[in-house]
């Protein structure tokens, strides 16, 4: 690591440009390389600079800090009007966190196929938290509608939707399964079964466990044994 | 059990119990089933053609029958076909997780570099506040880069990856990441540049006599074909350094892009919100980490390329050679068409017997004291 500022890659064509008359080592001078020619007309961006950024919020001035500004150059938190309501809608539905949701976006215009005028259902987008949001954000800001109001529109939608999906599928399953279709264990089975299978397995293993502790137990008692006896058998052995 | 008592025992139970209804079904003789009736087959009334000239005559009127019913069945299924057309779903666009990389675009629209996640920086707290200018704001806890600035930025370098290609320079793209292998390969690929996927040796270009000593070289004309001729040059001539280098990972690559400001060669770099943008002659802000951004960002570079490799090559076809002979390159072709020159001169000459200097062809100690007791001479022409 180098300390301070280094200037070397910035300076590049300048350097170049600087050895275009020199007489000592002509091989390695660089004023004929290709890229000088070619970034000739391409100087590099400004660096290091620090504008006066982009003031989505208010900084809180407080106090002392109203004498005397501070954090001028750092970037501000961007807030958009969604965040409010997206923070409600999962506070009241946690669980529709818990639901996959897709991230990936090809060309970035999925936004533009969005009409919330037409209700929560969006052409390849599925039934999410986010519709309800944006249908809110949408009630509120074309219908006028205050925001109790839009979410409990919204809201009310959305269950009708999901219960309409819930629906769908119970169906979909039963005729699935009426026409032969198996479906195999569910993950909740899955689970219950290793779970079982480990009790099991505990169970033996405790069994097997208390048996010796008992007949350790009653062997202290019962086991007494003779040691002149134990002594004579030794010698036996060590003369055989 | 005793086994030869078991019918005195048994016997007679089981011969008082009813039979089955099964035991007596296989018992009886006449069969349950209905009876099978003769099958029919569908025979021509007439009687079995006796010659063959009857049998051609029924089989032409066979395969004219079955002519006729062509154009009806064509009718059917165009009919069918027509109404069943809009039938069913059809899937417009398929997501490919590799398309940026088979087939990059020429130029990104802000929306693809967001859907490319260009635009996440990281953690507020690994902040360099020397790229504070590429920062749009801050939101759940990481820097937001500004998209314009990344978009302008990147045509920029865009821009000088073309006009490197087209002065024929040597590209080289460098990611080192684990997952980086096959973005700079495409890169390199369609730049027909080159591409560093591992550790950068450290040395490469400023020791570069020791550590590429090995390398192969090739001297090619101005359409890109080998030439014959120069083994000499190159077996004595140094190792060649990149004119451009694009660093996907510059945070990694300090000894790289240190020895390239050394060596004064341009580089390009990915720089995200913990970069040092001093590192790198031309900056991409952007999001280094995800593959994503990384994939978007070097195919629009190796687009690039391959646009300045194509004008290259349309100019050189036209007589136009947009770049000029190395410096060494232009002494050894000199000093070889010397060389040859003066070899072709002595054979026209033929082989001259030099006579064999004797002792009388010496200056003597005497002359050669007289000769420098004369004083200095006047200096000779050039």
């Amino acid at each position: 690591m180098v300390r301070g500022r280094q200037f070397l890659a910035a300076r590049v064509h300048e350097t170049a440009l600087a050895q275009r008359g020199a007489t000592i080592l002509p091989e390695i001078n660089f004023a004929k390389s290709p890229w000088v020619k070619a970034v000739a007309h391409i100087p590099p961006a400004e660096t290091l600079t620090r504008p006066y950024p982009i003031q989505h919020t208010e900084r809180h001035d407080r106090g002392r800090a109203l004498q005397r500004p501070r954090n001028l150059f750092r970037p501000t938190s961007i807030v958009h009007p969604e965040d409010q309501l997206r923070q409600d809608f999962f506070r009241d539905h946690p669980w529709e966190l818990a639901r996959p949701k897709l991230v990936l976006e090809l060309d970035g215009k999925d936004a533009r196929y969005r009409d919330w005028s037409k209700g929560l259902r969006q052409p390849g987008m599925a039934l999410s938290g986010e519709s309800v949001v944006q249908r809110q954000l949408w009630l509120m800001e074309v219908k006028g509608l205050s925001k109790q109001r839009a979410y409990d529109i919204a809201r009310k939608e959305f269950y009708k939707l999901r219960q309409q999906e819930e629906i769908e599928r119970r169906i979909a399953a039963e005729e699935a399964r009426m026409y032969g279709a198996y479906f195999g264990k569910t993950n909740m089975q899955v689970g219950m079964e290793l779970e079982d299978a480990m009790y099991d397995k505990w169970k033996k293993w405790a069994t097997n466990e208390i048996a010796r502790l008992e007949s350790q137990r009653t062997a202290a008692y019962s086991n007494v044994v003779d040691a002149t006896e134990e002594k004579l058998d030794e010698e036996e052995e060590l003369d055989l | 059990m005793i086994i030869r008592n078991f019918g005195v025992r048994h016997g007679r139970r089981v011969l008082a119990a009813p039979l089955s209804r099964s035991c007596l079904r296989t018992l009886s003789s006449s069969s349950t089933r209905p009876a099978t009736t003769p099958t029919t087959f569908a025979e021509p009334a007439t009687a079995a053609p006796t010659t063959t000239q009857a049998y051609a005559a029924a089989q032409a009127a066979a395969r004219q029958a079955e002519l006729a019913r062509i154009p009806a069945n064509f009718a059917e299924y165009s009919h069918q076909r027509e109404h069943t057309r809009n039938v069913g779903s059809r899937v417009e666009s398929r997501y490919h997780p590799d398309q940026m990389l088979l087939d990059p675009p020429h130029d990104a629209s802000l929306e693809m570099l967001m859907a490319a996640q260009v635009h996440m920086g990281h953690h507020v707290s690994q902040w360099n506040p020397a790229n504070q200018r590429y920062i749009y704001g801050e939101r759940a806890g990481i820097h937001i880069i500004s998209l314009e600035t990344t978009a302008t930025h990147l045509r920029r370098a865009a821009r000088v990856v073309e006009e490197v290609a087209y002065y024929g320079g040597l590209i080289l793209f460098v990611g080192n990441r684990k997952e980086h292998m096959p973005v700079v390969v495409r890169a390199a690929e369609l730049a027909q540049g080159y591409h560093l996927f591992q550790k950068w040796t450290p040395g490469a270009i400023t020791n570069r006599d020791v550590i590429l000593a090995n390398g192969e070289l090739q001297i090619v004309n101005e359409l890109d074909q080998p030439i014959d001729g120069f083994g000499k040059h190159l077996r004595d001539r140094r190792p060649v350094m990149p004119d451009l280098v694009v660093c996907l990972n510059p945070l990694e690559n300090y000894p790289l892009l240190h020895e390239c400001g050394v060596a004064t060669i341009p580089t390009i770099g990915i720089i995200d919100t913990d970069a040092d943008p001093t590192w790198v002659t031309y900056q991409i802000p952007g999001n280094d980490d995800s593959l994503r951004s990384v994939t978007l960002i070097a195919g629009i570079l190796g687009r690039a390329g391959q646009r300045g490799q194509q004008r290259r090559l349309a100019d050189a076809n036209e007589g136009i050679v947009t770049w000029s002979t190395p410096n060494d390159v232009a002494k050894f072709i000199e000093r070889d068409a010397a060389e040859k020159a003066r070899n072709v001169a002595k054979s026209a000459e033929g082989p001259v017997d030099e006579p064999t200097l004797t002792r009388e062809d010496f200056l003597t100690d005497e002359e050669l004291l007289a000769e420098l007791s004369d004083g200095p001479r006047p200096p000779q022409g050039p």
